[in-house]
């Protein structure tokens, strides 16, 4: 059976453990990432340790050290996924390309761009367009 | 001589789309970017919406291939997260399922790799005797796709004693013809010459690049789901792990033609072996308790990972859909340096990469 134990960690235990687990060649399953119940961001390092799923989670951070160069391309895609679209930072990571998001989307001073609207924005801008025409 | 190479956003041999920058020296490829995100189409967000059950219709949307997979995936965090039990016989007929879409699954590529090559009648071959399992999929579960196999708790649909025998049947009727595939593949002199020492993924690199799958076995990485965290009964079955060193192309040909036989085996098992009692714990529409659970698979191409948050409501909190193919489409880049621009297509084709199942 396969099991997962939650671990909680602060931002500074990251890198050593990541260390540690690429010297055991242990499998970085993946790098997750949510807001929690009261918003704070919640990032995940899962790693595979036998039938045991071990995660570590780092809660109300939203500078992260990188582990891209102890894990390479398998935690930098993640890091990045996490970096597009959740707009954390992770210290040391290449951003200056995209990955997933077009090219100019980062271009409006950095503040992003809501690929989709809010239906209720929507709405509003139909109400509009519509007293417009009047 | 060096040109840019741009190849995609529509990939032309696997109809999906994928943007790979060639930089290139005369003929050959020093290096390589690869750009993804054409394909996103909100899933996770849309699971946030919805309830257990309708979850495990979308996300067996999410991929038409490795449909089952996701599903199998999706409900086997849920039952983490509730502490629910699964039937046997649930399990056996999920493994069955599982592993049926593991063989059209690799059968499928296999037959997309020749066409690559230009072996078109080899292609032909290969997807002829694909339409046996299609059928059996098909005799299953009623559809040839997305299969709706799994609820939370069990399985949809039984096996009955007919069923049984012509699945055996069927099992029996594959063997012929998939070693005849094999013994072509093995001896080819046309697949060899095209493939072999082809977008070569050393045993190191794979480490390091964390490479999954049979992607990663044919590298010479004894990884498997199956075996190192067994999940829904995978512990009651005998079968091998297929496993080459060379890491070109025709290993990874070689690896997923050596799997279709394995899982043979493993669906044989199931069905001889298939314990009494009920499939699942009843059509009851369960609520998704305060927690959360990441479950593993051995999807045909490698390890899928999803993860599930609870926050004691009907709808999911928070899913999040991770595909072999995001781990091993960051990999593409390193095997094409130092190749030619016309097995550009072929190599990245080689990771049998799903873009549908990475933007989600």
């Amino acid at each position: 059976m396969q099991e997962y134990k939650r671990i909680d960690i602060t931002k500074d235990e990251i890198v050593p453990i990541a260390e540690r687990m690429r010297k055991k060649e242990i499998i970085l399953v993946m790098i997750h990432g949510f807001l929690d119940k009261d918003g704070n961001p919640d990032v995940s390092y899962e790693y595979a340790v036998d039938t045991v799923l071990e995660s570590y989670h780092v809660v109300g951070e939203t500078v992260l050290p990188s582990i891209s160069e102890i894990y390479d391309v398998a935690a930098e895609w993640p890091e990045r996924e996490l970096n597009e679209l959740y707009g954390w930072t992770f210290e040391g990571l290449d951003v200056s390309k995209r990955l997933f998001l077009p090219y100019d989307l980062l271009e409006d001073e950095g503040k992003g761009q809501i690929m989709v609207k809010p239906l209720s924005e929507l709405r509003k801008l139909n109400g509009t367009e519509k007293e417009e025409r009047k | 001589m060096s040109y840019v190479v741009p190849i995609g956003p529509y990939h032309p041999a696997l109809e999906e789309p994928i943007h790979a920058t060639l930089y290139t020296e005369g003929e050959v490829i020093k290096d390589a970017e690869v750009f993804v995100g054409y394909n996103h189409r909100g899933i996770e967000k849309l699971c946030t919406e919805r309830n257990a059950i309708q979850t495990l219709v979308l996300v067996e949307r999410v991929c038409g291939i490795c449909s089952h997979s996701h599903a199998l995936t999706y409900a086997m965090c849920v039952e983490a997260i509730n502490k629910t039990e699964v039937p046997k016989r649930g399990q056996y007929i999920r493994v069955i399922t599982a592993e049926l879409e593991r063989l059209h699954s690799h059968m499928l590529w296999m037959g997309i790799a020749c066409h690559i090559i230009g072996h078109d009648s080899m292609f032909m071959h290969i997807w002829d005797e694909r339409e046996l399992i299609m059928d059996l999929l098909e005799r299953l579960s009623g559809n040839r796709v997305n299969y709706a196999m799994v609820t939370i708790g069990g399985s949809r649909r039984d096996i009955d004693d007919d069923l049984r025998r012509d699945m055996l049947k069927g099992c029996e009727a594959l063997k012929t013809p998939l070693n005849k595939i094999i013994d072509i593949v093995l001896n080819d002199k046309t697949i060899a010459m095209r493939t072999k020492n082809v977008g070569v993924l050393k045993h190191e690199d794979a480490v390091r690049l964390g490479a999954i799958g049979p992607h990663a076995r044919a590298s010479g990485v004894k990884t498997d789901v199956r075996k190192d965290a067994p999940y829904s009964s995978y512990e009651d079955f005998e079968f091998d792990i297929p496993v080459c060193q060379n890491g070109d192309v025709f290993d990874r040909v070689v690896v997923r033609a050596l799997e279709c036989v394995e899982s043979i085996k493993i669906i044989e098992q199931a069905l001889d072996n298939l314990p009494e009692g009920p499939i699942n714990n009843g059509n009851k529409l369960p609520k998704i308790q305060e927690g959360i659970a990441v479950c593993r698979h051995e999807a045909p191409r490698g390890q899928l990972s999803h993860m599930v948050v609870g926050n004691g409501k009907l709808e999911n909190f928070r899913v999040s859909v991770h595909v072999p193919s995001f781990k091993n489409t960051p990999t593409i880049p390193h095997m094409l340096r130092g190749n030619t621009v016309a097995d550009a297509g072929l190599i990245i084709a080689s990771i049998d990469p799903c873009f549908s199942c990475l933007d989600r």
